[in-house]
């Protein structure tokens, strides 16, 4: 499983740590800009921009209808209300709350969550307002002489009505605050200007505000009385099919007369100031008509509908008639939400509840649909309209309950967690009870946080609990669900399971609204019901739970919570990979799902990291952070991707393949890593991963992750994920890798694995393989092996180069050779020898020059067979139709070593061979086709041991899944690895520079894009051999057995690699070393020699390089890589 | 609750409801006269129901997990110590067997050791073999689907197939058809006698008694038990 910890200390290790405050996981505290939000409810737009310490006087209405004319409002009106607190700007709100906090960047945190005030940072608390700018009208400056700066602000409070009262003479009621503002007179400068900006940018929008107004009841509430005009807006489905609940019971009419009179003093939705009264009159209850408007407003969620007015009629115009799983899902459930209530059983109900749901679920398709959200949402659309109903939904989920409904619905299991804990700390006996008895609480209690108690208890209740829950933020459930065990405490400790349990509560919701203490004298106590008693135990017994103790808990859960649902997910998708997966072991299923998930997680992590980064480079002062309350909002903002909480990505892209298959297979790093970027700041946009946005970073974050080998990308990569790719969308499922895996390597049967292989570069499927597949298919053949053969080749499979070495010696059959992997080499080139020997030509015409196209062949391979020795020779005489069955020895040359290179007739070979590749690259006409079929194929494989052995064994167990693949030590990675890009690889076109990494790293300089494997060896021939040349020279000297074995040569092929075989067996890498060092030393003589390698050019180039490329082989040896990388650095030098 | 008769010993046994169609299949085993939750699911509706055997009372618990999809990730809240588990699928819709095969291999990993699983397949209304062949003669209940010939078999799952996988599994196996009530007493029955009697002591008990059944239950769960006059017998409804 991907180690999340250690992830997210190299995160916050990749940024400065000075700035990291946002998303770093070790402060538990939330992005201020976070908190700012949650305490004023605005949408995530607004960022906390100016602060300062003001106070708030209120001013009695200067006109009001006559009807409120008693005393005390007179006296108000002298004196008005003081508040002192803070005054905060964003973009475009200005709000103000006397719970002192602050929020700017420069605030510590603790400021900034250290306010413990009715909602404890977890709703609009406190007394104050939430002020969009553009409901305000006019702000003045007042001459004062107490303070500095004191600023009259009026309001558009009543902005739908103003025409209407206009034309009917009714004083328009003006409302008029005060704010003096404490601070220096600097600071106070600053804020209005602030304002200032702010205002005038709000003024676009006072059309939006009219118009999202007009539907708040309150507007059509305080219209003057007896003179109401046109409809009611709507206020939910309870206008049509009443509210629930007795209204006369519910004594709603005297509520709504207070709220009447309340809106009137203090402003309505927009304009709304809290006062203290406020919190009281929702605490009794929310009147019918107006409990929608009251939700909305104490939400939050009517700034988001004042973002975007029309998004809800938009998103179902955008989305009509698509269909979608989530609707399916809608449609079953539309007929089970509260079919008890009237207005469900009708179509105009259903309608309504339909389009909410489906709204939302285009909205946020992540989330979709989830069983609960119908009964919510059902219960919302009784008090308010659609558009209404949409936008709380919204905010439910993204801000309420995060998480809960989820796909994962981690957010459920999160809170039943902390509701556990919580129990446990507050009602010990009770918690011993359950666990005693084998009752699990969270069956109980799932269903009132899921679906917010409103299919628990009787709906006028819930929608009591509901209206506190708006304001005060999700402790509130929490806070209830205790009341109701402290409750019913005694019965349930007589309860002994499940049924017992849940039967007691059951009887104690249908008894909410019965007299707790029916046998009480007093009357005033005998009137008090049970909801009025767990209303006042839930908030003032447990007052103590507070959304900060919440966010502890989660913090603390969180990570349990999340891990089971993973391996929870993890062992369901494994059970659910199809037949295929039948062919890997429990094990290797169990570590690809971790490794592909992993994966994902990383990049995505990753690319988050390096998009904050860059962001925060950007524009320090507004990072972004996630938008969950307190504990999940850090939280998240980093761990987004991770399989429990959600949605995360199933798909894998080809980059992320790469990796993927760098983590399991040894070929599929890279030999070629990005350039440091202080190395090489101009090659940084080559990397098409990054795109633009990294290029401004003076830190090098690698889109791999640090420490992580770079994955290679090989055209063989690409077909691979192509071939992987059954559903042609351009990335893979867990599925697809699996499949592919299986397909690979669960055979285990060599014709199954050669024909896979064939039909890999089978790109039409219609069984032929042409000329270019043939060349391409050898390129794959190297590139797979160049770091060596795994499976039966190399059975101690050791990691070190050494002993990979000497077991690939070890493990010969036929005689002693080269390593296994010059044989491989050899037998590559011998593959594509027999490839074009027994190739059908495409086009019945050129049968009849099968010479021809056969030269065309020989020429090609000539290329390849550059350094051959003196045996060839003859065959490039008589080369012609009937060469071809000598072709074999001559590419078999290609492996001949170093000491081979010293023959004195090799000049005339060379001129030759020169002249052969010229005519190779005019033969590669594509005029000439001519392919190879799959019985071709596998007959040219099963000629050859090395390749049998390769198909039948190496390649499948070339993906190592569960056993740990150990990337090549940070040295040799490091030194061998640099070593190789400093080349310049990267300007090669990705097949030619892997190409050119297996054939030649000091030609490859010079290998220009796009040629592949042959433009690599013309490039040998033209450029590498003047080098070699001069390392022939050396070589006389310094390794005098290897030039005695050359000695040997001309006479035998086999001889000659028996001999050379000799020394390096019995001297090792030693040997081996000293060999290449010598290489290192020859940098300053080169040039000097340039003309002589002219002479003799070709010969030793292809030995050189083909060293080279092997030497990859052994990248855990590093005395070994290191001086490799010492000489073809300075080779390097000597080129540029 | 059911008519409760003879003194027998009674215990309770919880059982858990996972995959296709499940909601229907309980609905009629509960449904007579017997207490339903009406509410819609969240999460998981809870269900009780007597079974009456010849020599006890089983009172079943019955967990009847939410259908949607994501609530899969909280079936391990309500599987837990469950003692036995109705795993359906429909045996119109293939997928909702390879569904039912997850949960069988989630329930024997996950849930406790002794846990009694039947696998049903519903729908066997859909199908048009209802009156000719029971396939589960054995259970001696082949009269009990009174059959419509429909013109059209739906069925996509063979009796062979699912039946010879239940097998493999050591799981019960029936084919019902929730709408017409075949086979739905029989699976409570078969269950109910599955059931080991050394985890019925009293109210369920983790650990001991559990530990116990897990070992018993290898020879119990099996479809060719002795268990036919049991299964006659029936439940009380």
């Amino acid at each position: 499983m991907f180690n999340l910890s250690s992830l997210v200390q190299k995160a916050q290790s990749l940024i400065d740590p000075t700035q990291a405050l946002n998303i770093s996981a070790s402060d538990r505290n939330p992005a201020k800009s976070t908190l700012f939000r949650h305490q004023f409810r605005l949408p995530d737009s607004q960022t906390p921009l100016q602060e300062i310490t003001a106070e708030l006087t209120i001013s009695p209405p200067i006109a009001y209808s006559p009807n409120a004319t008693q005393g005390e409002k007179d006296r108000d009106r002298d004196r008005g209300y003081h508040y002192a607190g803070k005054l905060h700007l964003s973009e475009s709100y200005l709000c103000f709350s006397t719970q002192p906090t602050s929020f700017l960047q420069t605030a510590s945190t603790s400021t900034s969550s250290g306010f413990t005030g009715q909602t404890h940072g977890a709703g609009p608390g406190g007394n104050g307002f939430t002020l969009p700018l553009c409901a305000i009208r006019r702000v003045e400056r007042l001459h004062s002489q107490s303070y500095q700066f004191a600023l009259a602000i009026t309001t558009w409070n009543g902005i739908s009505n103003t025409s209407t009262n206009e034309t009917s003479k009714t004083p328009a009621y003006q409302q008029k605050i005060t704010i003096q503002l404490a601070g220096s007179r600097q600071a106070c400068e600053r804020f209005c200007d602030g304002l200032k900006k702010g205002l005038k940018s709000g003024v676009g929008e006072v059309g939006k505000l009219k118009r999202v107004v007009a539907e708040c009841y309150s507007e059509y509430l305080l219209q003057g009385d007896g003179k109401k005009t046109g409809e009611p807006p709507d206020a939910g489905l309870g206008m049509l099919f009443r509210y629930p609940g007795d209204a006369r019971k519910l004594r709603d009419r005297s509520k709504m007369r207070l709220w009447g009179e309340y809106l009137r003093e203090n402003g309505r939705n927009v304009t709304l100031i809290r006062q203290p009264t406020f919190h009281k009159l929702i605490r009794v209850g929310l009147p019918n008509r107006l409990r929608g408007e009251i939700w909305e407003q104490t939400s939050g969620s009517l700034f988001l509908r004042l973002e975007h007015p029309t998004l809800f009629a938009e998103t179902l115009a955008k989305y009509e008639g698509r269909d979608s799983l989530a609707i399916d899902e809608i449609e079953k459930d539309l007929n089970r939400s509260l079919p008890e209530y009237p207005g469900f059983q009708s179509e105009e109900g259903i309608g309504r509840l339909r389009r909410v749901l489906t709204a939302y679920s285009w909205t946020n398709e992540e989330v979709g649909y989830c069983q609960a959200m119908n009964i919510v949402v059902a219960a919302l659309l009784i008090y308010m309209s659609e558009s209404q109903a949409f936008f709380l939904l919204s905010t439910l989920c993204d801000r309420l309950l995060p998480g809960y409904y989820s796909t994962t619905m981690y957010g459920t299991l999160l809170d039943q967690r902390v509701f556990e804990s919580l129990v446990e700390k507050t009602m010990p006996i009770l918690w011993d009870h359950l666990v005693k008895s084998d009752v699990q609480l969270s069956v109980v209690s799932l269903p009132w946080f899921l679906s917010l108690y409103i299919n628990s208890m009787p709906l006028v209740f819930a929608f009591r609990v509901l209206d506190v829950f708006f304001l005060e933020g999700p402790k509130v459930l929490f806070q209830v669900g205790l009341a109701i065990l402290r409750i019913n405490g005694e019965e349930l400790l007589d309860a002994a399971d499940d049924g017992a349990f849940i039967s007691v509560l059951k009887g104690y919701f249908s008894k909410l609204d019965e007299s707790a203490h029916p046998t009480s004298t007093n009357q005033k106590l005998r009137a008090v019901t049970r909801f009025q008693e767990l209303m006042v135990v839930a908030f003032k017994e447990f007052s103590g739970i507070t959304q900060s103790s919440i966010s502890e808990q989660r913090m603390k859960h969180k990570d349990a919570v999340l891990n089971s649902i993973e391996s929870f997910a993890k062992r369901t998708s494994i059970r659910n990979l199809g037949p295929d997966s039948k062919r890997l072991s429990t094990d290797d299923l169990g570590a690809l799902y971790d490794r592909f998930y992993g994966i994902l997680y990383e990049r995505q992590m990753r690319s988050q990291m390096i998009q904050e980064e860059t962001d925060r480079r950007l524009k320090a002062s507004k990072a972004r952070a996630a938008e969950v309350v307190n504990g999940l909002a850090e939280t998240q903002s980093v761990e987004k991707g991770r399989v429990g909480l959600g949605p995360s990505p199933t798909l894998m892209d080809y980059d992320g393949f790469r990796e993927f298959l760098a983590g399991i297979a040894r070929w599929a790093i890279t030999d070629s890593p990005s350039p440091p970027e202080k190395d090489y700041p101009s090659e940084r946009d080559k990397h098409s991963y990054f795109g633009n946005s990294v290029r401004r970073r003076e830190v090098s974050m690698s889109p791999w992750g640090a420490g992580n080998p770079e994955p290679a990308d090989h055209e063989f990569m690409q077909r691979l994920f192509r071939r992987w790719d059954v559903d042609m969308q351009n990335a893979l499922t867990l599925q697809n890798v699996v499949t592919g895996i299986a397909h690979i390597k669960g055979k285990g049967d060599i014709m199954g694995s050669i024909t896979y292989f064939f039909e890999l570069y089978d790109d039409d499927g219609d069984g032929k393989v042409d000329r270019e597949g043939i060349l391409r298919i050898s390129e794959a053949l190297l590139f797979l092996s160049r770091r060596g053969l795994e499976g039966s080749l190399t059975p101690s499979s050791s990691m070190t180069g050494l002993s990979e070495f000497e077991a690939g010696n070890g493990a010969q059959i036929d005689g002693p050779q080269g390593t296994t992997n010059e044989r491989f080499l050899s037998s590559v080139s011998a593959f594509i020898r027999r490839c074009f020997e027994y190739a059908d030509p495409d086009h019945p015409q050129n049968q009849e020059t099968p010479g021809e196209s056969t030269t065309n062949g020989t020429a090609d391979n000539n290329a390849f067979g550059i350094g051959e020795d003196s045996d060839e020779e003859e065959d490039l005489l008589d080369l012609g139709p009937d060469a071809t069955p000598k072709r074999g020895k001559k590419l078999t040359g290609l492996s001949s070593n170093p000491p081979a290179s010293g023959k004195p007739d090799n000049d005339n070979q060379r001129s030759v061979s020169k002249a052969q590749a010229e005519a190779a690259n005019a033969a590669l006409d594509p005029s000439k086709p001519l392919h190879i079929t799959l019985p071709t194929f596998r007959m040219v494989v099963l000629a050859d041991e090395l390749l049998e052995q390769f198909f039948e064994s190496s390649f499948p167990a070339s993906f190592r899944i569960s056993d740990k693949l150990t990337p090549p030590g940070p040295a040799s990675s490091s030194s061998s690895l640099t070593t190789f890009s400093n080349i310049g690889f990267n300007r090669a076109s990705n097949a030619a520079s892997q190409t050119a990494a297996i054939v030649g790293s000091s030609a490859a300089g010079v290998v220009p894009p796009g040629k592949g494997l042959r433009g690599v060896l013309d490039n040998i021939v033209t450029d590498g051999m003047r080098v070699a040349a001069e390392v022939r020279r050396r070589m006389d000297e310094a390794q005098k057995e290897l030039e005695k074995n050359a000695v040997h040569r001309p006479e035998d092929d086999e001889d000659e690699e028996e001999g050379y075989d000799g020394p390096r067996t019995s001297g090792t890498y030693g040997g081996d070393a000293e060999r290449r060092s010598v290489r290192s030393e020859d940098r300053d003589l080169l040039e000097g020699v340039d003309a002589e390698a002219m002479s003799i050019r070709g010969q030793e180039g292809v030995t050189e390089v083909k060293q080279n490329a092997l030497s990859p082989t052994s990248p855990a040896d590093p005395g070994r890589a290191r001086s490799i990388s010492t000489a073809t650095q300075k080779v390097v030098e000597f080129e540029q | 609750m059911a008519d409760s008769t003879a003194p027998k010993p009674s215990s309770s046994v919880k059982l858990v409801l996972l995959g296709e169609a499940a909601s229907s299949l309980v609905l009629r085993f509960v449904n007579n006269d017997f207490q339903e939750n009406k509410e819609p699911t969240i999460g998981a509706a809870f269900l009780t129901q007597k079974c009456n055997l010849p020599t006890r009372t089983i009172k079943f618990e019955i967990w009847d997990t939410a259908g949607q999809e994501r609530f899969a990730s909280l079936a391990p809240m309500y599987y837990r110590n469950a003692q036995s588990a109705l795993v359906v699928y429909d045996l119109t819709k293939p997928t909702s067997l390879i569904k039912a095969k997850h949960w069988v291999a989630e329930l024997q990993r996950q849930a406790s050791p002794g846990i009694v699983i039947a696998l049903v397949g519903n729908k066997l209304d859909l199908t048009n073999e209802t009156s000719s062949s029971n396939p589960l003669g054995e259970d001696g209940d082949g009269e009990a689907a009174e059959g419509e010939d429909a013109d059209g078999d739906a069925r996509k799952i063979s009796t062979a197939e699912a039946k010879s996988y239940a097998e493999e599994e050591g799981l019960l196996f029936f084919e019902t058809s929730a709408k017409l009530g075949t086979n739905v007493t029989e699976v409570f029955t078969a269950i109910a006698n599955a059931i080991p009697e050394t985890s019925l002591k009293g109210a369920r008990g983790p650990g001991a008694s559990q530990a116990a059944a897990r070992t018993e239950d290898q020879s119990r769960v099996n479809l060719t038990g002795p268990r036919d006059a049991a299964s006659k017998e029936g439940c009380a409804c």
